[in-house]
């Protein structure tokens, strides 16, 4: 089973926001942002841009009809437009808003804004040390660090820092909204979070949320860059509800990289204890998120990175803090991962130093230290089935590790031109929504009288194939074709209050909803079934293959036919499934608790060649066993495999933002180079860990958006390895690896 | 008025000529399967197809981003859009394979993929991977991580291999394979009905469009309303040929078409591979030597090998007649260059080296392929049958205000190439360069950078 958009996208017939046939007298909105990274606003004066031809409005704070906020969690924290305070470049500050995208860019050129720059902080730890935090530090123990240190004979301290990272979603923000009778608004949109968008619309606008539709087909991308900032969404509602017209707002890709959030960076100082055995008996690690000027979702973000510090490892003991650091650079959001990435990184640098330190191979300290059966994790969860070693030992067979780390050894002794490197790197991933609200999730099943069958859920298509396996798992428990199931939109209007398609939760949590709808009315037709041959139990009854079965004897009873007759008889054919996932809490106080349904694991090896002479590499190969429970679709789980390390391979080499002294974003699309299909790997082989299940998800399946991407910071290490075996003088390059890093690492004296 | 086909009808219009082809497709011809998610060329999903009659009545297609096309360069053409490419309910070859293979996820890149591979089918001598691969090197994709792309390349490659390859019976081929729909048959009455003989006259306010790859990034929203004089319409510039002492290149020339010249091949067979680092495949299409070397960029890479080649250009003046110089000679400073308003190159001249000669290119950048150089640089050398220099040419750019010829190397004729002799060399060509930090890498990386790519010269020989 296939994503079933595919066969609509390779014909250029799905429709995007910006297909949609324009609605009349369609107007398109754009933003006037702040030209600098911390300053007051002395004098706006738009009176110009207003005169402006086709110019239909222009407006600031004091314009919107409702709340001037859009904050993700903390709804003052972000302002939609600044009223005074300018925190960031890029921050909205007017809209314009004309009959062509054209007049309205050239309109706001006429906008005049005077400002007092203030000084502004672009370096997390500088921002700490003023005291500018999100939230509170978080601070975690478990076990004595400090005894754990005394019994150490290996210790590494160091620093290590990642990057962030722009999500390139190929379809930009967009948004297009449309005023409806009686107030009431209806909006379509590129987003990840119906139910918290629905509300942000509905406060903005300043109507009750029943007065706003919120309408999503699919998104051209989103991979976490959609879940959270309402700015575009919002404004061109407030535009919309101003002006009574339908109003657009489609961002360039280079106002869309300079201007929206990215991954957190991280800077990490660890102190990391081993004894003679290579047992991590401590680790200590202080963890500086570089959020951004809004607290946006930099919080969860936060709080997974810290749950996640301690990687695929068991450790005695640790002791964990984690801060969010406000910055004066866009809000930092979701990025696939979710922070877990950077906490991997974070530990594996620290281990890589370690196994420095002790002389030994990495790889031997990583196996030894990983993850088994009855271990639990530093907030007091044990998971039930760890498959972290399994996955290493199938990887292991299947690649032969020794072998293959010895033959690189061997080339790097041989060749000076060229040098190799290679990285093994576990997964171990916890899924659910840390916030234990998040975990639910509903689905409308509606059966029609001709025998189709129609799915609404709050899950976002952003290309994940979550629409694929909704409609999959329905027609399993139906037993008809998938061609009969048609998942719908996502829209506020029949799934209200719908959590964010984020945290790879999507297919397991409206997945598993929509399977309990169609299970409640597959009860209703063989009760009916039942009631219509007379025959007392309708658990004798059963449909296979589109006809109805009694006591597994095949009638001539089709399922069109029974439909008909079911609904004749006044059986209900729709049914709304919910699901909120069992046992979950945490406790924030004391930070123990059980914030995770179940974990997903892999192991990966990754190859690389490096050209001492350029600085350039090659990502040779990767080997992957994943673990993906019972796969619903294993095309689609592959796709998102592959595709996550891809894109972790980007992070971890070549995508890097530079900027400005005054904080501007100056690697506009020119110069921000994700992977292109000549940097993927030549040899991928991705194969799934056999006989896994999961008694925790739909179908005994597992998550599988995020947890891959961590695979992919082996390009990183595998690079390091490379670089480390040409010389140890100097500290380790902080990720991106990019050929200039690496081409100064070696020549630079 | 311009008139062009579109997929399969004829479409005239009277908007201005530098309105964008994207555009125009999505929001007058509201064909939105075209998709723009970069409005500069960085990312394939706004390929297209265009078709222009060759010489022997037949039509030749080539991918293009659509995103930095404008119209009045597609003037006489077919242009194929997604919509262009569908069957009434199959799915075409293209399309199947990427289907069977789950090359789509959220589907924003998709149709402009299914294009470049059309590309391919209509455009690869044998059908191999390799250049199934090449032809999609403009094309990015976000979410499927390639592997599965690959794949359905891979697939591609092989149903064709067994068809005839034949470049004149191209279309017929695909036609009867179910990668191209019927209509394309059709086309080159079509297209021979429609053509009109372009009046555009060049006057003292004309913007020269070449491929537009520059300029359409550079100002897109000036140009739409600028005077606009198009190369594409000077057929006359479109050859690559030789006489006794040089390679002779038209002024209309792509950078595509040159590196699958036979007779550039014929003496430098790197070049080929060496052109590969130069954007993509869908620019490449449309990008040309002359607008390389005027948009004068000091990195270049075009222009960074003409220079270690020695070449010359012929402009064509104002009031008519030919002036020729020195491709050294046109650079004056920073984007400044020996070329009146009215001046056109017509052509380009490389002198076929003599003896026994290297030719090597070198480019570094963070991305391999599709991204500008940090550095790049060029060589020529003769050497004699004693193993002795002769003439050394060496190039660089990103490492001065102008793309650099490296002076002062006529010191070195006669030497025996040794270790020695290219520490020396490597120190003249270092010495004359004042590279910048800016987004392309720190001041310090590009001139080690140099450096070393200089003496990987002299690797590449021995
Ligand atoms: C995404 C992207 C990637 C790129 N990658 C590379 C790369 O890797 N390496 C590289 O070197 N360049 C690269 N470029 C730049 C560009 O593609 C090349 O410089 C190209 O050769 C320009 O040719 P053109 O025909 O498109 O020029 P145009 O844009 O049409 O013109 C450029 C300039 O030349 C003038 N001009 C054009 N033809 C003539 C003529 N015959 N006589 C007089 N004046 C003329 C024009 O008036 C204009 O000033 C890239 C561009 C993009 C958008
Ligand atoms: S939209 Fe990206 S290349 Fe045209
Ligand atoms: S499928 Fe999403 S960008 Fe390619």
């Amino acid at each position: 089973m296939k994503n079933s958009d595919v066969k609509m996208h390779v014909r250029g017939k799905s429709i995007f926001v910006d297909d949609i046939l324009p609605p009349e007298g369609l107007l398109h909105a754009v933003l006037f942002t702040s030209p600098v990274s911390k300053g007051k606003i002395k004098r706006l004066d738009v009176a110009r841009a207003k005169k402006a031809e086709d110019v239909a409005g222009v407006f600031t704070w004091k314009d919107v009809p409702g709340k001037n906020f859009i904050g993700h969690v903390v709804l003052d924290d972000q302002e939609l437009f600044a009223v005074e305070n300018l925190e960031y470049i890029g921050q909205p500050i007017a809209m314009v808003v004309a009959s062509t995208k054209r007049a309205a860019v050239n309109a706001c050129k006429l906008i005049k804004l005077e400002v007092e720059e203030l000084e502004a902080v672009y370096d997390p730890r500088e921002a700490y040390k003023k005291r500018m935090i999100h939230g509170k530090k978080r601070v975690l123990v478990n076990g004595d660090t400090e005894e754990g240190f005394k019994r150490c004979v290996h210790i590494a301290e160091g620093r290590a820092d990642c990057g962030p990272q722009e999500h390139f979603y190929f379809e930009t923000q967009r948004s297009l909204a449309i005023p409806m009778e009686d107030g009431a608004m209806k909006v379509c949109a590129s987003v990840q979070s119906p139910g918290i968008f629905h509300r942000h619309i509905a406060e903005v606008i300043g109507v009750p949320m029943h007065k706003v539709e919120l309408e999503i087909r699919r998104l051209g991308g989103g991979f976490g860059g959609k879940e959270s900032t309402a700015v575009w969404v919002a404004a061109s509602a407030v535009a919309a509800k101003i002006l009574n017209r339908p109003v657009k707002m489609v961002l360039s890709r280079n106002e869309d990289i300079a201007t929206t959030g990215k991954r957190h960076p991280v800077s990490f100082d660890y102190k990391i204890g081993l004894d003679s055995k290579g047992n991590i008996l401590a680790y200590d690690v202080d963890l500086y998120q570089h959020a951004g000027a809004c607290t946006d979702i930099s919080l969860a973000v936060l709080e997974r990175s810290f749950l996640h510090a301690t990687g695929s490892y068991r450790i005695q003991s640790v002791r964990i803090t984690a801060v969010s650091c406000r910055t004066n650079i866009p809000p930092n959001n979701a990025f696939r991962g979710f922070g877990v990435p950077q906490a991997a990184f974070g530990i594996e640098s620290a281990l890589l130093h370690a196994a420095e330190v002790m002389g030994v191979d990495v790889n031997l300290i990583k196996k030894k230290n990983l993850l088994r059966d009855g271990d639990s994790l530093p907030y007091g969860m044990r998971p039930e089935k760890i498959n972290a070693i399994t996955c290493w030992d199938e990887l292991d067979k299947k690649c032969n590790f020794e072998e293959r780390i010895s033959a690189v050894d061997e080339y790097n002794r041989e060749n000076v031109d060229t040098k190799r490197g290679i990285a093994i790197i576990p997964v171990c991933f916890g899924i659910s929504f840390a916030q234990t609200a998040l975990n639910q999730a509903s689905a409308l099943v509606n059966i029609y009288v001709d025998g189709s069958v129609s799915i609404s859920a709050g899950a976002v298509e952003m290309g994940q194939g979550v629409n694929a396996k909704i409609a999959l798992i329905a027609a399993r428990v139906f037993s008809i074709s998938t061609d009969k199931v048609r998942v719908d939109t996502t829209n506020t209007s029949r799934i209200p209050n719908a959590s964010p398609t984020s945290a790879s939760t999507g297919a397991d949590l409206n997945g598993m909803a929509a399977k309990m709808a169609c299970e409640e009315i597959l009860k209703r037709l063989k009760i009916f079934v039942a009631k219509r041959i007379n025959h007392d139990n309708p658990e004798d009854i059963s449909i296979n293959d589109e006809t109805v079965y009694l006591k597994d004897i095949k009638t001539d009873y089709r399922w069109e036919q029974l439909i008909k007759d079911a609904h004749w008889d006044r059986t209900d054919l729709s049914c709304h499934g919910y699901y909120a996932t069992p046992g979950l809490y945490l406790d924030r106080e004391i930070n123990k608790g059980r914030p995770f349904s179940y974990y997903s694991y892999g192991t990966s090896v990754t190859e690389v060649l490096v050209d001492c002479a350029r600085g350039t590499y090659d990502i040779e190969s990767i080997d992957v066993v994943h673990d993906v429970g019972t796969s619903i679709s294993s095309a689609i789980d592959k796709g998102q495999v592959e595709g996550a390390i891809v894109q972790a391979v980007g992070w971890s080499t070549i995508e890097q933002i530079r900027y400005e002294k005054n904080g501007k974003v100056l690697t506009g699309v020119n110069a921000y180079k994700i992977p292109d299909i000549k940097l993927c790997p030549e040899k991928f082989n991705v194969y799934f860990l056999e006989n896994s299940s999961n008694p925790f998800a739909v179908c005994n399946s597992k998550a599988v958006g995020e947890p891959p991407f961590i695979h992919g910071i082996g390009a990183y290490f595998a690079i390091l390895h490379a670089l480390r075996s040409i010389r140890k003088d100097k500290l380790v390059p902080s990720l991106p690896l990019t050929p200039e890093k690496v081409f100064m690492y070696i020549h630079e004296c | 008025m311009l008139r062009f086909v579109v997929n399969g009808r004829v479409v005239e219009t009277d908007m201005h000529p530098g309105t964008i082809l994207i555009d125009f497709i999505r929001e007058v011809l509201n064909f939105t399967g075209t998709k723009e998610a970069c409005r500069e060329g960085e990312c394939g999903a706004c390929t297209i197809l265009v078709g222009s009659l060759d010489a022997n009545g037949g039509v030749s297609y080539k991918s293009c981003a659509s995103c930095i096309l404008p119209i009045g360069n597609v003037r006489n053409c077919h242009i194929v859009t997604i919509e262009g490419v569908n069957f009434e309910k199959n799915l075409n070859a293209v399309q199947q394979l990427i289907m069977d293979n789950s090359a789509s996820q959220c589907g924003f890149c998709t149709p402009g993929i299914v294009l470049s591979l059309l590309g391919f089918c209509l455009n690869s001598k044998k059908f191999s991977y390799d250049d199934a691969i090449d032809s999609l090197d403009g094309n990015l994709c976000r979410c499927t991580g390639y592997a599965s792309i690959s794949n359905a390349a891979k697939g591609l490659s092989e149903v064709l291999r067994e068809k005839n390859s034949d470049i004149e019976e191209r279309v017929n081929v695909l036609v009867s394979s179910s990668v191209l729909p019927e209509y394309f048959l059709k086309i080159p009455e079509m297209l021979t009905d429609i053509s009109s003989v372009p009046n555009g006259k060049i006057s003292k306010d004309s913007v020269i469009v070449a491929g537009g790859t520059d300029l359409f990034v550079q100002k897109p929203e000036q140009l739409q309303e600028a005077k606009l004089f198009f190369i594409s319409e000077r057929k006359d510039l479109n050859y690559i040929r030789q006489d006794k002492t040089h390679i002779l290149i038209g002024g209309a020339v792509t950078v595509e078409e040159f590196r699958n010249s036979e007779v550039v091949n014929k003496y430098f067979p790197a070049m080929k591979d060496d052109l590969l680092y130069h954007s993509s495949m869908i620019l490449r299409n449309r990008a040309t030597l002359a607008g390389n070397i005027v948009n004068a960029s000091p990195i270049g890479d075009m222009t960074i090998i003409l220079l270690a080649l020695n070449a010359l250009i012929v402009i064509e003046c104002k009031r008519g007649g030919t002036r020729e110089l020195a491709l050294d000679k046109f650079y004056r400073g920073y984007k400044k260059i020996d070329l009146e308003k009215c001046e056109i190159i017509r052509e380009i001249k490389i002198p076929i080296p003599k003896g026994n000669y290297y030719y090597n290119f070198e480019k570094v950048s963070n991305r391999k392929t599709l991204d500008i150089a940090a550095v790049n640089t060029a060589l020529l050398m003769q050497v004699d049958k004693n193993g002795k220099i002769g003439d050394l040419r060496i190039s660089a750019g990103g490492v001065a205000p102008v793309p650099l010829v490296v002076q002062n190397l006529a010191q070195f004729k006669g030497n025996v190439l040794d270790n020695n002799i290219i520490r020396k060399i490597v120190d003249v060509v270092t010495e004359q360069v004042t590279p910048i930090d800016d987004i392309r890498g720190s001041a310090k990386y590009k001139k080690l950078l140099l450096k070393e790519l200089v003496a990987a010269h002299f690797k590449s020989f021995y």
